[in-house]
């Protein structure tokens, strides 16, 4: 019979959970009604008060780590808060987002518990056990594991569940008390990077990934690398996309060559870049080989503008392709967009 | 001192350099630097106390023997070879090919003609004639799936008892056994750009000057070779002895031709892109008539073009290497390579086994097809040369790397002979001990017999040259070199559009805007797209020539771009310079021909700005062919194409 | 004043990013098809925590800089040959399996083991770095479970940025989610850091650091100590490529404003 506790932790207010906290919530939900296990949920919050009262309608038992030290992310204090959650809920399947903040300490947690970790995972199924799916080789393997050992700490990829929501209602919360090492880490704060425009935004519904042709000679035999920067700029003023690039086009950076100077190695897709989650994905000047679209495995709705009329993306990598000059398209997409919201 | 660099816009800029002093360095890991170096560092493991093993420039150290390669990976070589492999099997007398992924003992040889089943292929009255006598008589010959299979092959074209070999896997092999002995030292990724050489003794005998070591490409340079981010000069690797194995179009191979000279009567005339797929065969299907067995080996003829010979080898686990060369003497100055490897794989001969096959791999490369007579001056004070570079490959039997291997051996033994006896690297010696064992091998018996094997290629018209070149190599095969066609050989630019003219005015024409003739219209419609779609140049000039269009698929037939990602995995570090340099501009804008667009392997390059192509270096897979593909030279010999010490290329193992 | 740091870079080598991979199940589990033939490179996370390391080093003179490295000695010497010419390190290689499927918590007890062990290792001077994910299983667990297990509990993940100052202490900038970084200050050595990208572009190759750090990278793979990795009850149900194919309309005869149209209503009222 298995233990299930969910992980969660309250977002910057300190007060509700993430999204992808309450993820995490539907998931246990899900798994415990099929396992017919019984559910505990532990918080991690300056103050629980709030998260419990979101969780109440999930009826599991609910456990919490509050105070000044658990403000904000840290190892030290994250690993302790952690660690005593469990040790209360004497949890054998533990699912967690894999926030920055919980994919940081839970591999150091599920050690200290004598237990066992798996990250990334996008779905969770079995008959009868747990088997979990994620991806190896930068998303280009996927498996379907299991493990013997437990405490099992499975975290969830952002994306792969709905978000638990409930009427919320008053809660009891067991109380957990965390003894804390010495603390030798102070968090300061975050910061953007320093180009001032904030390109990436994981919420954004809509991803635009700009390929290493923008900034290639066009037809007319010369780069216009300002004039793209402006159109793609201007794109995402309009539509609020997030944006991303493709390898190549961030490492131009080092060879003299003219770049965008708003794209750093944070918005790179594929490759050594990221896999985000968006529900449409647009990609402009980019070849559409297997390196770029790695980091789409989790864009569910593709188009792409390609010259090429053989590029990748038109090899059952994306649903349309327009085989056109992204700079002429893109120019006339923002001016209908503005239009519009004129 | 001074640094030999080919001409260029403006001089190389000179910096404070590194200097580094080994007693031998070496440039380029190919099979004649394995031959080399696996037979010194053998007779050393052998001898370890052996004071001929000590280090002269380092006193009281080993040996100091450092090897450097451009290529990102010394398994990123470019060639599926068959070889006899007698002097590989000599260094590794119990070599069991289970040892080396992808190599096998050859089992079978075939000889095919191809007839034309599209009717595009640029093919002579003559052969047309003859193809229709063998469609008609069909069964009587043999015929089967446009293909008639000689009855008999002579002697010296078969490979039996020999190995089908991945160079990628074989060098890989090689150099892992070279580094667990950690007598010697391989650094891959580290392009050499020129010899170290000493100032002239004597004006009226160049060939005295003496080699005094390597320097290494500069790093951090933007695509000029100007300093930028990063900057880093290329070290000098001063060294006792240079061993030159950096192949056909290596930079300082080039670079010693160009300063010495070649021997008399001597020149790089002659020359073949191989470009190849590695193709992984669909699984057995119960209904299938045949299997291609492991050990299996095709030669064809006949198709895509008169010109074109084609090859298929196959390996263990399923997998196959097809590939085509394109000659010089196919005068086309349209020729083009990966196109037409396209269309040779969809043979029905080779199609039937090949179709639902899916591209592992690909790669192009030069081969340096004069032979004995490409053979530059083997030794010199203080270098001696290998390998393909080194004139070795035998045209007659199609036979390179064995030959390669062996030079590398044969130096070794010298080196080792100098080293014991206390003698210094110079000519003299060099010549005494390496030159001597070259030339009383048979690498030097074959090379001779090869020398005019080919000639019957060069003159006459399309399509009968290709029969007269492969009655004159019969010939010469046959009587061991002593009966061959004469033939005088031009320089590569004068051989494109040699037998072409008509065809070249057509360019002219189609590239002109006031075009009058049908082919040329055809041809600027070709351009036009090229240009507005970003199409190949070489693509759009095939199709515009009656070739059916690719019928792409994703898996095998792929366009050059994905077989560069996903068959080569080209890639190219930042920092270094543009390797391919145009020398003269105005010769650029005036060549009509452009053939160094048509036949560039990896589509690096394009039509640029005013008739100057645009070289892009992430794309290039450095086969050279732009080298010899170029139609104006500024000297009435070489071309106008420099092609240097670069960085990057093929990051695939499987070639 | 420049900190004595002693470094430990945790690097594993992974298939070169544009090679085609293909999953096979074997008696001994999942893996690639031909991996030992694939041409490998350093885990590119990886990587940069080597680059930022040798920075670090050489900003700090009496740091140490040792390279633990875990795969087949063929492989890895293979990788080394690139890897050494762009700085100088001590490289402790572990003859182990190769690929990303054996198990972090076996491969982070062999790690842990073999760093502990190193001669005039300092643990109070020590930065555990690696990338914050492998090219392989991009779990991103390895480093934590290694740190861990050698008992530091200041740990950061996803660092694009490291700030040593004189008192010994360093801010570190951390990616979080939103293409933001959290910015913490830590007291001082022991951490663990799993690199990003950070900031460093690839070191030159250079034949001298090449040539020196040959002597001892030779002499250390041919000591390699083989090791096996347990499973750890790690089940593999299933391994295959992604099958997906999209059925892709390819519209090539539209002009830019019919296609710009058709995008901003595909794009919707977001």
């Amino acid at each position: 019979m298995e233990t299930i506790l969910v992980l969660t932790h309250a977002d910057e207010t300190g007060s509700a959970l993430t999204k992808a906290s309450l993820e995490a919530v539907t998931a246990g939900k899900e798994l415990a009604a099929r396992l017919n296990a019984s559910l505990a949920i532990g918080i991690v919050a300056i103050d629980a008060t709030a998260a419990a009262s979101a969780l109440a309608s999930t009826v599991a038992r609910l456990l919490a780590v509050s105070g000044e030290p658990f403000a904000q992310p840290r190892y030290s204090t994250d690993a302790a808060a952690l660690e005593a959650l469990c040790r209360a809920a004497e949890a054998s399947i533990v699912l967690a987002p894999a926030s920055a903040r919980f994919a940081r300490v839970a591999a150091g947690v599920a050690h200290r518990l004598g237990g066992f970790v798996d990250t990334h995972i996008t779905a969770i199924g079995g008959t009868d056990g747990v088997e979990a799916t994620r991806w190896f080789y930068r998303q280009r393997v996927e498996a379907v594991l299991s493990r013997d050992g437990r405490p099992w700490f499975l975290l969830l990829d952002a994306g792969t569940h709905a978000a638990f929501a409930g009427p919320p209602a008053p809660a009891q919360v067991e109380q957990v008390a965390v003894e804390l090492p010495a603390l030798r880490t102070t968090v300061t704060g975050l910061r953007a990077p320093s180009q001032g425009t904030q390109t990436i935004r994981p919420d954004a519904k809509l991803l635009f990934v700009a390929g290493a042709g923008w900034t290639k000679k066009q037809s007319d035999g010369q780069v216009h690398a300002a004039e793209a920067g402006d159109l793609i700029l201007g794109f995402l003023r309009t539509t609020g996309a997030s944006l991303g690039s493709s390898k190549s086009l961030v490492d131009q950076g080092g060879e003299g060559q003219p770049v965008l100077p708003f794209l750093t190695h944070l918005n790179q897709i594929g490759q050594t870049g990221a896999t985000p989650r968006h529900a449409r994905g647009l990609s402009t000047c980019c070849h559409g080989e297997e390196p770029h679209v790695v980091g789409w495995r989790f864009i569910a709705d593709r188009r792409a503008i390609n010259l090429d009329p053989n590029c990748g993306w038109t090899r059952g990598k994306a649903d349309v392709v327009y085989i056109a000059d992204a700079f002429q398209v893109m120019a006339k997409v923002n001016s209908l967009l503005e239009a519009k919201k004129a | 001192m001074s640094v030999e660099t080919t001409p260029a816009d403006s001089p190389a800029p000179e910096f404070e350099r590194q200097t580094m002093e080994v007693d031998i360095a070496c440039a380029g890991f190919g099979p004649a630097m394995g031959g080399f170096l696996t037979t010194l560092t053998r007779e050393w493991s052998e001898h370890p106390e052996d004071p001929a093993f000590e280090s002269k420039v380092a006193p009281g150290m080993p040996l100091q023997v450092l090897c450097y390669e451009r290529a990102d990976d010394i398994a990123a070589g470019v060639s599926g070879v068959v070889t006899r492999a007698q002097g590989i099997r000599s260094s590794f007398p119990h070599l069991n090919p289970a040892e080396i992924p992808m190599a096998v003992e050859v089992k079978r040889e075939r000889v095919l003609y191809l007839l034309d089943p599209i009717g595009a292929s640029r093919r002579s009255l003559t052969l047309r004639a003859a193809d229709a006598v063998l469609h008609t008589a069909g069964r009587l010959f043999g015929l089967k799936d446009h293909a008639f299979e000689l009855p008999w092959t002579p002697a010296f074209l078969h490979k039996h008892g020999g190995l089908v070999l991945s160079i990628g896997q074989f060098n890989q092999w090689v150099g892992s056994q070279l580094m667990a002995t950690g007598l010697v030292q391989i650094w891959p990724g580290t392009p050499v750009s020129a010899p170290i050489f000493s100032e002239a003794t004597s004006k009226d005998d160049p060939a005295e000057e003496a080699v005094l070591g390597l320097r290494l490409a500069d790093q951090g340079v933007d695509r000029t070779g100007a300093p930028a981010g990063g900057f880093m000069a290329g070290m000098d690797v001063r060294a006792l002895l240079t061993v030159v194995g950096d192949g056909p179009v290596g930079a300082v191979g080039q670079a010693i031709d160009k300063r010495l000279g070649l021997p008399p009567g001597h020149a790089h005339r002659e020359w073949a892109l191989g470009m190849k797929m590695v193709i992984e065969l669909p699984p057995i299907e119960s209904d299938q008539d045949s299997t291609l067995e492991p050990g299996t080996v095709w030669h064809t003829f006949g198709y895509p073009e008169p010109e074109i010979f084609g090859f298929l080898y196959v390996h263990p686990e399923r997998l196959v290497s097809v590939g085509i060369f394109v000659p010089s003497w196919m005068g086309d100055p349209l020729r083009t390579a990966y196109r037409y490897l396209q269309h040779y794989i969809q043979h029905p001969a080779l199609w039937r086994y090949l179709k639902d096959g899916t591209l592992r791999s690909w790669g192009a490369k030069s081969l340096e097809e004069s032979g004995k007579r490409g053979e530059p001056f083997l030794a010199g004070d203080g270098f001696a040369r290998i390998g393909e570079g080194s004139g070795s490959t035998n045209m007659l039997t199609g036979s390179g790397v064995d030959e390669a291997w062996t030079t590398g051996t044969q130096l070794a033994e010298a080196v080792v002979e100098l080293l014991r006896a206390g003698k210094p690297f110079t000519r003299k010696n060099l010549s005494a001990t390496y030159e001597a064992r070259r030339r009383a091998s048979w690498v030097e018996r074959g090379a001779r017999e090869a020398e005019n094997a080919r000639n019957g290629f060069h003159g006459g018209p399309r399509g009968s040259s290709m029969v007269k070149g492969m009655i004159g190599m019969a010939l010469a095969g046959l009587t061991g070199g002593r009966f061959s066609f004469q033939a005088h050989i031009p320089p590569p630019h004068k051989q494109i559009a040699l037998r072409a003219p008509s065809f070249s005015r057509s360019l002219r024409k189609g590239w002109d805007t006031s075009s009058q003739t049908a082919e040329g219209l055809q041809l600027k419609q070709a351009v036009d797209l090229a240009i507005a779609d970003g199409r190949p140049l070489h693509d759009a000039l095939l199709t515009a020539r009656g070739w059916p269009e690719i019928p792409f698929d994703g898996r095998l037939l792929v366009t050059q771009q994905d077989a560069l990602l996903i068959g080569g995995k080209v890639q190219a570090i930042p920092g270094f310079a543009d390797h391919v340099v145009f020398l003269n501009k105005q010769l650029c804008i005036a060549c009509v021909e452009k053939t160094c667009i048509a036949m560039c392997s990896g589509q690096a390059l394009t039509l640029g700005d005013g008739g100057v192509p645009a070289f892009e270096r992430e794309k290039c897979v450095h086969c050279g062919a732009c080298l010899w593909n170029c139609a104006q030279s500024p000297d009435g010999e070489h071309s106008n194409i420099d092609f240097r010490a670069g960085s990057g290329g093929l990051h695939s193992a499987e070639n | 004043m420049a900190n004595v740091l002693h470094i430990v870079v945790c690097a594993g080598i992974v298939p070169d990013p544009l090679q085609t991979l293909e999953p096979v199940t074997g008696p001994a589990g999942p893996g690639l098809k031909n991996e030992m033939v694939l041409p490998a490179v350093l885990d590119p996370w990886a990587a940069s925590a080597l680059y930022e390391a040798a920075a670090l080093a050489a900003k700090n003179p009496g740091s140490k800089l040792w390279l633990v490295s875990l795969g087949p000695k063929a492989k890895l010497q293979q990788v080394m040959m690139t890897v050494a010419q762009k700085i100088a390190f001590e490289l402790v290689p572990i003859d182990g399996p190769i690929g990303g499927f054996p198990d972090a918590h076996s491969t982070a007890a062999v790690l842990a083991e073999t760093i502990a062990a190193l001669p005039g290792l300092d643990k109070a001077k020590l930065l555990l770095f690696g990338g914050w994910e492998s090219a392989t299983r991009g779990a991103g667990v390895t480093l934590q479970l290694v740190g861990e297990r050698l008992g530091i509990i200041d740990q950061f993940q996803g660092v694009d940025q490291i700030d040593l100052r004189d008192d010994g202490s360093f801010e570190v900038l951390e990616r979080v989610e939103g293409g933001k970084h959290q910015v913490s200050v830590c007291a001082g050595t022991p951490a663990v850091l799993g690199w990003a990208t950070g900031n460093l572009a690839e070191p030159r190759n250079n034949p001298q650091t090449g040539m020196a750090n040959m002597r001892t990278i030779m002499p250390a793979l041919q000591k390699a100590k083989p090791t096996t990795l347990a499973p750890n009850g790690l089940r593999y149900v299933s391994v295959a490529l992604p099958k997906q194919q999209r059925t892709t309309r390819v519209v090539k005869d539209l002009t830019p404003d019919e296609i710009a149209a058709e995008l901003v209503e595909w794009i919707g009222a977001e």
